[in-house]
């Protein structure tokens, strides 16, 4: 409903410095602009604001910290603007599609699609987060179309996404806009975001802007915190499931000064119930705990200069494997079979920002971490430390007052020092890559926007590597909007850290290559049409991407029968992800989300070109939300129909070499009721109770040749009922 | 007999009163208000107090006419107390009559 379509025209900068800030608030009218008086100017998240006289001029006070002015109009979309030190805004507003009607206990919309931005990223925001149990960033995206999330293994509990039918390593993940939960935190970094934490999440596919990184390949993911100078003063979060986990979050902010606010969060879990419901001997869920305490610090100067800091701790431990296992058994083939891992975990951010003049500003973003692991499975011992510092330099030049012009250069720095044991067997990784790059986005107006970057990086093993990519936004006409990508990007996997599920099987692991540099091309293209269908608005959506693979670490299962080869690509490996999306409110305040994705994704597995184990042909995704008319009770439903896959061939495996794995649909339903500073909600997961058969291959012996419990492409715990209530106070 | 007739009457009488007072408990009231808002975000403050006021069941802002429309059942709140409420949430209430509430929306609508 808010969304926003601009076109800002600056006027010439008097001072550096104005105060207050003055302009003009046009409205488009049959192609025409027309003042509009009476539209009202705040600031962001502040409750007093002005109205624009009979000519649509406006004069606003400065605001101490924020920076962003909401425009609105009855009969016109609200429009947000950043002010960038310009002695006059002129900002012109769109039409509204329904003009008659104006009500305002409109529905939050939690997931859209940004109109300006050259790469299509959807936002997905508290409204969006609050429609699932939504514990943690793994559990975030059940409503969402184009992200899956799928077990890795039977026992650990560890989770991976999926986006464009690739594995999760394959897209970025970030918090606070720079990449992180990578090396040993990649297996289990999912469940280290908890979402009642959250703000929002963004979700781009397809090629990535170069400043973050080399490394996005079919996408980037970024988890927002909740800010300390944001509304929120105070808010805790209860779940507990029906099976016994329990979970607590809270953040309370303090706002010290009106220039500096600090937040201080806290994520507790606990699940200590063996269940067993297929009576395999395995636990079905590992048992788990988990602590996590965030601290962050926000300050805003009214000169332009912006700090903003974070420390975080994790500490979790998690036990699988044989109910009769306990903590402490001595490891040998005669006790029962167990994984334990524990993690701990220490981040430190740091992000600043100073606006040198209305044309440059720079902005440094660093984050350092420290991460210790401790494992095994069963025989197999698997430990690693490791320390990371990243550092992003980044200078932002708008060329020319009009916006139309801007350049994005800086630099880059990566260390990343680990050392990981397997079993005897030392891996020692030191990696250090200073990387440099420049992006031009062109805004010739409100229809079209370019950006081209390029980056180049110096790593100190792989040698230097450049890696190139082009986005394009086009509105041929109104409410549609094209856009096509491509790009390039690289890893330098972990391969031990990123596979070690891998060694919850009787097989061994065989890394044939130490280091290697994974490399692919992305191309994408794809179109949103937004229209209003009966006074609703309805948004279709057609995306097309592919992703070409000139090297690949390829897991590959199927050519030896006593060992796993970890594997240079040796061959082609691509992958083709068609998605259809239908979004609309079919009756008023009912929503619904149908999406269709097919997922071509094909690999040379032991010098054949094969589909991809362990990954659905298909997926098909359909979303109810209803809520009454004040937004007192919500309803959700949510349905997901995967295809079935192949699984696996195995030289030693009696199936022979093409077996498939089922089609199945998993459900989930919760009901929410709002009160005024809270809300409950009654939930289920897995509605239909489907778990993959056998998810844990040759239980009886998990010390002899067969035993594998990596051969995961469904649910591995069933129906699970929760609860939980959220509780919020905002600042006055 | 005569008392009892006496009685099932009073009883009856007592009855349609009930109900009587019944109905008009539950009859869907409007009460529109002449408020003060400059912005969105009075708008979003306003609409969060609101609803959750008691016997509320529908609301209508125009930030362009100032205006406030508040339908609610009638035996559960007052337009006293839900301009009391606006009051607190920093705002100007002042009760005006459905008639120029509309003529108020329209006046806006044209500019």
């Amino acid at each position: 409903m808010k969304r926003v379509i601009l076109l800002l025209l600056v006027f010439l900068p008097f001072s550096v410095f104005p105060n207050p800030v003055k302009g003009r608030v046009f409205g488009i009218e049959d192609n025409l602009k027309i003042v509009l008086p009476g539209a009202s100017v705040s600031w962001a998240g502040a409750s007093a604001g002005t109205i624009a006289d009979k000519d649509g001029a406006f004069t606003i006070e400065l605001h101490q910290s924020v920076k962003l002015l909401v425009f609105s109009f009855v009969g016109y979309q609200s429009d947000t603007v950043k002010w960038n030190g310009e002695e006059k805004l002129e900002v012109v507003l769109q039409r509204n599609q329904e003009l008659d009607e104006v009500t305002v206990v409109q529905k939050n919309k939690g997931t859209y699609i940004s109109k300006m931005n050259p790469i299509g990223t959807q936002h997905i925001n508290g409204a969006e987060l609050q429609k699932a149990a939504c514990c943690n960033l793994s559990e975030s995206f059940t409503t969402n179309a184009s992200v899956d999330v799928s077990y890795q293994d039977a026992i650990t509990g560890a989770k991976q996404i999926k986006l464009l039918g690739l594995d999760g390593i394959y897209s970025q993940m970030q918090t606070e806009n720079f990449p992180n939960l990578r090396g040993l935190a990649t297996i289990y970094g999912l469940t280290y975001i908890p979402g009642p934490w959250l703000e929002s999440i963004h979700v781009s596919k397809g090629a990535a802007s170069v400043v973050n990184g080399y490394e996005s390949i079919t996408g980037q993911i970024n988890a927002s915190f909740k800010k300390p100078d944001a509304y929120e003063a105070f808010h805790f979060n209860l779940f507990g499931s029906a099976e016994g986990k329990t979970e607590v979050n809270s953040n309370v902010s303090l706002k010290l000064s009106d220039r500096t606010s600090t937040a201080f969060f806290i994520h507790g879990e606990n699940f200590q119930n063996r269940i067993d419901h297929n009576h395999d001997g395995f636990l079905d869920e590992p048992l788990m705990k988990q602590i996590h305490l965030f601290n962050q610090w926000k300050y805003t100067s009214e000169k332009g200069f912006m700090l903003h800091a974070g420390v975080h701790y994790l500490g979790e431990q998690r036990i699988g494997g044989r109910v009769s296992f306990r903590e402490g058994m001595a490891r040998t083939a005669s006790n029962p079979y167990g994984v334990e891992v524990k993690n701990d975990r220490f981040e430190l951010y740091f992000k600043g920002g100073y606006d040198i003049n209305p044309h440059h500003s720079v902005a440094f973003i660093s984050n350092a971490t420290y991460h210790d692991m401790l494992s095994f499975y069963g025989l197999n011992w698997y430990s690693g430390k490791e320390k990371t510092w990243y550092g992003n330099l980044i200078h932002t030049f708008s060329i020319d007052e009009l916006g139309v012009h801007t350049l994005n250069s800086g630099a880059s720095f990566i260390l990343d020092q680990a050392d990981e044991a397997l079993n005897q067997a030392a891996i020692t990784t030191d990696e250090t890559v200073p990387g440099l790059f420049s992006e031009y986005t062109l805004k010739p107006g409100p229809k079209v926007t370019f950006m081209a970057g390029l980056r180049a990086d110096f790593h100190r093993v792989m040698g230097t590597f450049f890696t190139p990519r082009l986005h394009l936004r086009v509105e041929p006409f109104e409410h549609l909007n094209f856009r096509v990508s491509a790009g390039k990007g690289y890893r330098t996997p972990r391969i031990m850290a990123e596979n070690s599920f891998l060694l919850a099987t009787s097989r061994s692991l065989s890394i044939v290559e130490d280091q290697i540099l994974e490399e692919a091309w992305n191309y994408g293209a794809s179109t949103i049409y937004d229209v209003q269908v009966a006074g609703r608005p309805l948004s279709l959506i057609a995306e097309y991407f592919r992703t070409d693979f000139s090297n690949q670490l390829v897991v590959d299962r199927e050519t030896s029968a006593s060992q796993i080869l970890l594997a240079p690509l040796d061959g082609k490996s691509f992958a083709n992800s068609y998605q259809l999306e239908v979004r609309y409110e079919v009756l008023p305040r009912l929503d619904i989300t149908t999406a269709y994705r097919v997922n071509d994704v094909r690999q040379t597995i032991g010098g054949q070109l094969l589909r991809n184990p362990l990954t659905s042909k298909y997926k098909a995704l359909f979303t109810l939300n209803y809520s009454d008319r004040l937004k007192k009770w919500m309803f959700d439903y949510t349905a997901h129909f995967n295809g079935g896959g192949r699984l696996p061939g195995n030289p030693s495996n009696s199936f022979g070499v093409h077996q498939e794995f089922p089609a199945f649909t998993v459900m989930n339903a919760q009901v929410t009721k709002y009160f005024r500073y809270w809300n409950v909600y009654l939930g289920v997961e897995n509605l239909l109770d489907y778990v993959q058969d056998h998810p844990v291959i040759g239980a009886d012996d998990p010390y002899g040749p067969k035993f594998d419990a990596t051969q995961i492409w469904g649910p591995v715990m069933g129906r699970k009922f929760y609860a939980g209530i959220r509780i919020t106070l905002n600042h006055k | 007999m005569k008392r009892l007739f006496l009685l099932v009457s009073l009883f009856t009488v007592l009855g349609i009163n009930n109900i009587q007072a019944q109905e008009t408990k539950n009859e869907q009231t409007t009460v529109c208000f002449k408020t003060n808002m400059t912005c969105h975000n009075c708008e979003l403050t306003l609409t969060n107090y609101l609803k959750f006021e008691k016997g509320v069941k529908d609301l209508k802002f125009d930030l362009q006419s100032n205006t406030i429309k508040v339908v609610y059942k009638s035996g559960k709140n007052s337009p006293e107390n839900l301009a009391k409420g606006i009051k607190k949430q920093g705002y100007e209430a002042d009760v005006i009559p459905e008639k120029e509430y509309n003529h108020l929306i329209q006046e806006s609508s044209k500019k």
